[in-house]
């Protein structure tokens, strides 16, 4: 008995490499482990076994039982993983077909600088302030020092409405009005649109300005430097260094014009810096001690500081738009590369 | 402002190379805009004499001449006609350059060699008033006693260099030689030379020959002075060169002075001839209404009392501080002259400049601030030079009419106030220092700056001034290395967006994730824009500028469609297609008109489209409401650039409209001739404002299941989805839990003028699974109330 079983055994090993597909496999569970396979043709005689063989008998065949059916599992599964691979190599699809709805659009190249400058300045402390376009005279121009036929206003080409109303030369007139409103020590950014009467192929009659005013007890030209260095390196990157020179606005004393490391060749001079390495950017300086008194903050107690520059500039040269006006001819063949 | 080198050189001694003093005065806040050398074009240009002429041998028109350079001959064949043997010629050399472009090269002409060429004034960049015979067709003859040999820009004095400096509006004294003059001596440390004003008298007063009254305080000083038998003539060499580098055209002895003081002292003068004087007498006055004048520009004006006149007993002979008149004015035989010196109010100056259009030397400085003791430091220059080149006899005295002086100014501050405004410490040693080298005398003790500011420093008053004037001479590249945190120093403030751009924000990353792309447009446009729109509300009453570029850019937009349909046409008039932009932008509406007040601005973000239908816009601008809590429903839309039929309002209950939107009014696509398909909608962000949070009101999901049914009524083609789908929510009750529609089906089988819509709706319970009963129950309630309230059928 034990020898057939074995003979079993060594036989069910041996045909098992025999299997190769579905069919032979249930074949192949017939014929060992079926209702007339071998192994239940072996219980059968179990009977003719001795009482003190059965157990041993019993167990080998549980223990052959056991190996075949796992070999037959463990086949089933390998066979089904194939198909599953075969199915999986038949199907596939174009990856590069059009995506359905509509493809993303994009921002203009003005208001993703727009958003990197303000969110940098919203960080440190600054709150955005708005105001009109349309402007009274006084908080274009008298509020911030310059007086009527003053020759301060030769710097600046104006549109006018009406003896008194103008489109805003400068967004400094955002500022002009906020003091009146706000108590020191504050901290405010204007971002809008300007005017200005000149139209030539560097300069454009509508342009875009951001302006920052810092008024607090004891804030000085230094600060000044370390808050636009902060602001400018957010914007053009960590190696970005600034350059003060003396310059003359009417609302602030001292005034200086502030260069900016070239973002385009890193400050080892090109076309764009005209070999300088720097680029000419913002205005600042601290604010006119008039200019706070005017707008109703006591200059003995606190000092300010200002700071404005062409954002259309800075979206230009951070994007390589070489011409200003193609900024605003909206064709898509140009705003599209900004996505 | 334009100086020369050698010009400042007589008031401060200069050992840098003009380049470096350039860079010097623009870090000192003087931006040297051009540096110009004279002679860039010069070199290799000399003197030289035609020795013999011969006719070229092969060549009618051409001669061969022999030229000494001093020693040194040359060839230099020609085709000019004014020379001849003997005559003293520029001669270009291989190797120069000209200020035309030309080069020179040696040459063969029809075989004979040509050393060089010979150079007309032109090519030399001068002319008559420079040097006699330079404007001449032909060659420059130049005078016999040049040196042979030398070279011709030293020949000509045309050795200088010409800085042409950008000069701030603060800075009016640096509109002159010696104001330039004083920066450098408080860059390099160096002492001022005092220009001389010393002169000498004739025995004749001036007040026997001539009286001013000053009859306005828009003139606070007048003076006069008189110069009897004055010799107009040539000016002398150096007066002509300083005047011609610096642009001004050599005219004879008087005017040229007028003009050498005005350059050099920043002092305007004016010379009249003093036997058109009538009554022997100078009356400063307001201008008669309608006064006339002809100037030396010789247009006429016809002047009012807002213009200050300088006249004589009868009549206005000069606009005061802007143009002087042709009937007074220096000539030739011009014998005795009055030399005027005058401070004019700046403003009555600049009105009057403005107004009449004529802007010169003298109405740039006047309009930007002659100071008191200038009048009289210019009278006195002048007066130095006729006395030193011997061009008259000065009078005895000087008429000087004047407002009381203005005092003295000093400005005090404490050295700590210096030192918190500029962040940096600078010594006392060098504060001192810089503020004397400017001229402004300064004390410092015990930490307290005492500064005397001089007469010409009229922007000095307090410690931001005197902060400046230390930091800009001192350098500011202190601040290189400056080691100050961010904020150091200051209090912590609360940062944030304003409410308006955090809404916009999100409604414009709604519409850029729906493939639209953020165009930007001016807000000026031409005054038709309402026309083209077929806008026939109170929209067409427009801002409008008062001095613009042109008609085009005249008004300030009152309907945001008119930019982006513009940007339609011209896209599509350069191919573009499938279009879709929007634009975050402004509207200007006037109150009242004429102006008085300022218009109410409105911000608007608008979209258009060519490639979507009307349901696919639909949803793009819904999806941008749903990033609000705006409560809205939607209405056929009256705007007049929208389709009537396919278009609609964005209202709330109170039928407040935020926006529209739908496809654009055939005659709108007319007139700006873009694709009639085109969609275009507006919301107004400053409406939705109060709504931009988006609130939330989470109820508990059902435990029941939901509950689905389908159901197609057939209507009337008038009937909307919206009504129908309202119905049904009604009708569902509180079982309600979402309809959809799902087809709409027309056919001739159906019928003319129905359609067949097919809805799918969800029903559901908080509290128990729906019964059959229950659900049949309430679609019986939702057909019912279909029929009884739009005479649906059930298909």
């Amino acid at each position: 008995m034990i020898e057939k079983l074995q003979k079993i055994k060594e036989n069910a090993s041996a045909e098992l490499s025999g299997v190769s597909d579905k069919a032979t496999l249930a074949a192949y569970k017939v014929k060992f482990l079926g209702k007339q396979g071998a192994l239940t043709e072996v219980l059968r005689g179990m009977r003719e076994v001795s009482p003190e063989d059965r157990p041993k008998v019993g167990a080998l065949v549980n223990e052959i039982r056991d190996a075949i059916e796992s070999a037959v599992a463990a086949k089933e599964r390998e066979f089904e993983r194939a198909e599953l691979e075969k199915e999986l190599a038949s199907s596939f699809i174009d990856i590069s077909e059009p995506s359905k709805g509509h493809e993303k659009g994009a921002l203009h190249p003005l208001s993703r600088v727009y958003e990197t400058l303000i969110d940098a300045c919203v960080n440190i402390g600054f709150k955005v302030v708005d105001g009109p376009e349309v402007e009274l005279d006084y908080y274009n121009f008298e509020a911030l020092n310059v007086p009527k036929n003053h020759p301060a206003r030769d710097m600046q080409d104006t549109f006018f409405i009406s003896d008194n109303l103008l489109l805003r030369s400068q967004t400094s007139s955002v500022q002009a009005r906020a003091m009146k409103s706000l108590t020191p020590p504050f901290k405010i950014i204007s971002p809008g649109r300007v005017y200005r009467n000149d139209s030539d192929a560097t300069h454009s009659p509508v342009f875009h300005q951001m302006e920052g005013l810092v008024v607090d007890e004891n804030v000085s030209m230094a600060d000044l430097k370390s808050m636009l260095t902060s602001l400018m390196r957010k914007t053009f990157g960590e190696n970005t260094e600034l350059r003060f020179r003396p310059s003359f606005f009417p609302f602030t004393e001292p005034s200086v014009e502030v260069d900016v490391t070239c973002p385009t060749c890193h400050g080892e001079g090109c076309r764009i810096c005209k070999g300088t390495g720097f680029l000419e950017l913002l205005g600042a300086g601290i604010v006119n001690p008039k200019v706070l008194e005017m707008g109703g903050i006591d200059s003995k107690k606190y000092r300010g500081f200002a700071f404005g520059f062409g954002v259309d500039r800075v979206a230009m040269v951070k994007d390589g738009i070489g011409d200003i006006r193609s900024m605003f001819r909206n064709d898509i063949r140009f705003l599209k590369q900004m996505k | 402002m334009k100086v020369t080198y050698k010009w400042l050189k007589d008031f401060v001694d200069i050992e840098d190379s003009a380049q470096i003093l350039a860079e010097k005065l623009t870090s000192a806040g003087f931006e040297v805009e051009e540096l110009i050398y004279q002679n860039e074009h010069l070199h290799d240009v000399k003197v030289g004499k035609i020795v013999k002429i011969e006719k070229h041998p092969a060549a009618d028109k051409l001669q061969v001449c022999k030229v000494d350079l001093g020693g040194e001959f040359v060839q230099i064949i020609t085709s000019a006609t004014n020379i001849f043997e003997g005559a003293v010629v520029p001669v270009s050399l291989p190797g120069a350059d000209l200020v035309n472009g030309v080069k020179i090269q040696k040459s063969k002409l029809r075989g004979v060699d040509s050393d060089g060429m010979f150079c007309s004034g032109e090519e030399l960049g001068i002319d008559d008033s420079y040097v006699e015979g330079a404007s001449v067709n032909g060659i420059l003859i130049l005078p016999e006693n040049f040196t042979l040999g030398e070279n011709i820009d030293v020949a000509l004095g045309l050795d200088d260099v010409i800085l042409d400096i950008g000069i701030t509006p603060n800075r009016p004294d640096c509109m002159s030689v010696i104001g330039i003059a004083r920066e450098v001596c408080a860059i390099y440390g160096k002492k001022f030379k005092e220009p001389s004003l010393d002169y000498s008298t004739s025995q004749d007063k001036v007040t026997d020959y001539i009286s001013v009254e000053r009859k306005s305080d828009a003139c606070p000083r007048y003076m006069a002075a008189v110069v009897k038998n004055v010799k107009i003539a040539k000016s002398p060499d150096f007066i002509r060169r300083r005047l011609f580098a610096v642009g001004i055209k050599s005219i004879s002895t008087i005017v040229d002075l007028t003009n050498y003081v005005l350059i050099e002292m920043g002092q305007p003068m004016h010379a009249f001839d003093k036997k058109m004087i009538e009554g022997d007498k100078i009356v400063i006055r307001q201008a008669n209404e309608g006064e006339r004048l002809e100037v030396l520009n010789h247009n006429a004006y016809s002047l009012s009392p807002s213009d200050l006149v300088i006249a004589d007993a009868k009549k206005a002979m000069v606009i005061a501080g802007v143009i002087g008149g042709m009937g007074s004015c220096i000539t030739d035989e011009t014998k005795d002259t009055v030399i005027e010196s005058a401070v004019f109010d700046l403003k009555s100056i600049r009105l009057t400049s403005k107004k009449i259009g004529v802007r010169t030397d003298s109405s740039a400085r006047y309009e930007k601030g002659v100071y008191f003791s200038g009048a009289e430091n210019g009278i006195k220059r002048f007066l130095h030079f006729v006395s030193a080149l011997k061009l008259g006899d000065i009078c005895r005295g000087l008429i000087d009419e004047h407002l009381p002086a203005p005092k003295a100014r000093v400005a005090i501050c404490e050295v700590k106030e210096i030192d918190d405004i500029l962040g940096v410490k600078i010594p006392e040693k060098e504060m001192s220092r810089i503020l004397n080298g400017l001229g402004i005398e300064t004390t410092i003790e015990g930490g307290k700056i005492t500064a005397l500011v001089p007469p010409y420093r009229e922007d000095i008053e307090n410690a931001y001034d005197l902060a400046e004037e230390i930091i800009r001479i001192y350098g500011y590249d202190v601040y290189d290395k400056s080691e100050t945190k961010l904020f150091e120093n200051s209090t912590v403030t609360e940062g944030g967006l304003d409410p308006r751009t955090a809404l916009e924000r999100k409604l414009k990353n709604s519409l850029m994730h729906n493939g639209f792309f953020e165009a930007l447009n001016f807000s000026i446009c031409p005054p038709d824009i309402c026309e083209k729109l077929n806008i026939s509300d109170n929209r067409r009453f427009m801002v409008r500028i008062a001095n613009p570029i042109s008609e085009e850019v005249a008004c300030l937009r009152s309907a945001m469609a008119h930019s982006l349909l513009s940007n339609v046409a011209y896209n599509e008039s350069v191919g573009n297609k499938n279009i879709n932009l929007f634009e975050a932008g402004r509207t200007y509406q006037p109150k009242s008109l004429p102006m008085a007040e300022l218009p109410v601005e409105t911000n608007y973000i608008a979209l258009v489209s060519t490639e979507m239908d009307f349901a696919e816009f639909k949803a793009c601008v819904l999806a941008m409401l749903a990033e609000t809590g705006l409560k809205y429903k939607l209405v056929r839309s009256k705007e007049g650039y929208l389709h009537p039929g396919i278009s609609a309002d964005i209202v709330d209950d109170e039928g407040e409209v935020y926006g529209s939107f739908g496809r654009i009014h055939p005659i709108v696509a007319k007139n700006y001739d873009i694709s009639k398909n085109t969609c275009y909608g507006e919301v107004n962000v400053d409406k939705i404002l109060p709504f931009a949070e988006k609130k939330f009101n989470v109820k508990p999901v059902s435990k029941f299941p939901i509950v689905e049914r389908d159901l197609a009524v057939v209507v009337k083609e008038e009937i909307s989805n919206g009504d129908l789908m309202a119905a049904i929510k009604s009708a569902c009750g509180k079982l309600f839990y979402e309809v959809r529609l799902f087809d709409i089906y027309r056919s001739a089988s159906l019928g003319q003028g129905v359609k067949s819509m097919a809805y799918n709706i969800k029903l559901s319970d908080e509290n128990k699974t729906l019964t059959d009963e229950e659900v049949t129950d309430v679609m019986a309630r939702v057909l019912k109330a279909l029929k009884f309230r739009y005479g649906a059928s059930l298909r």
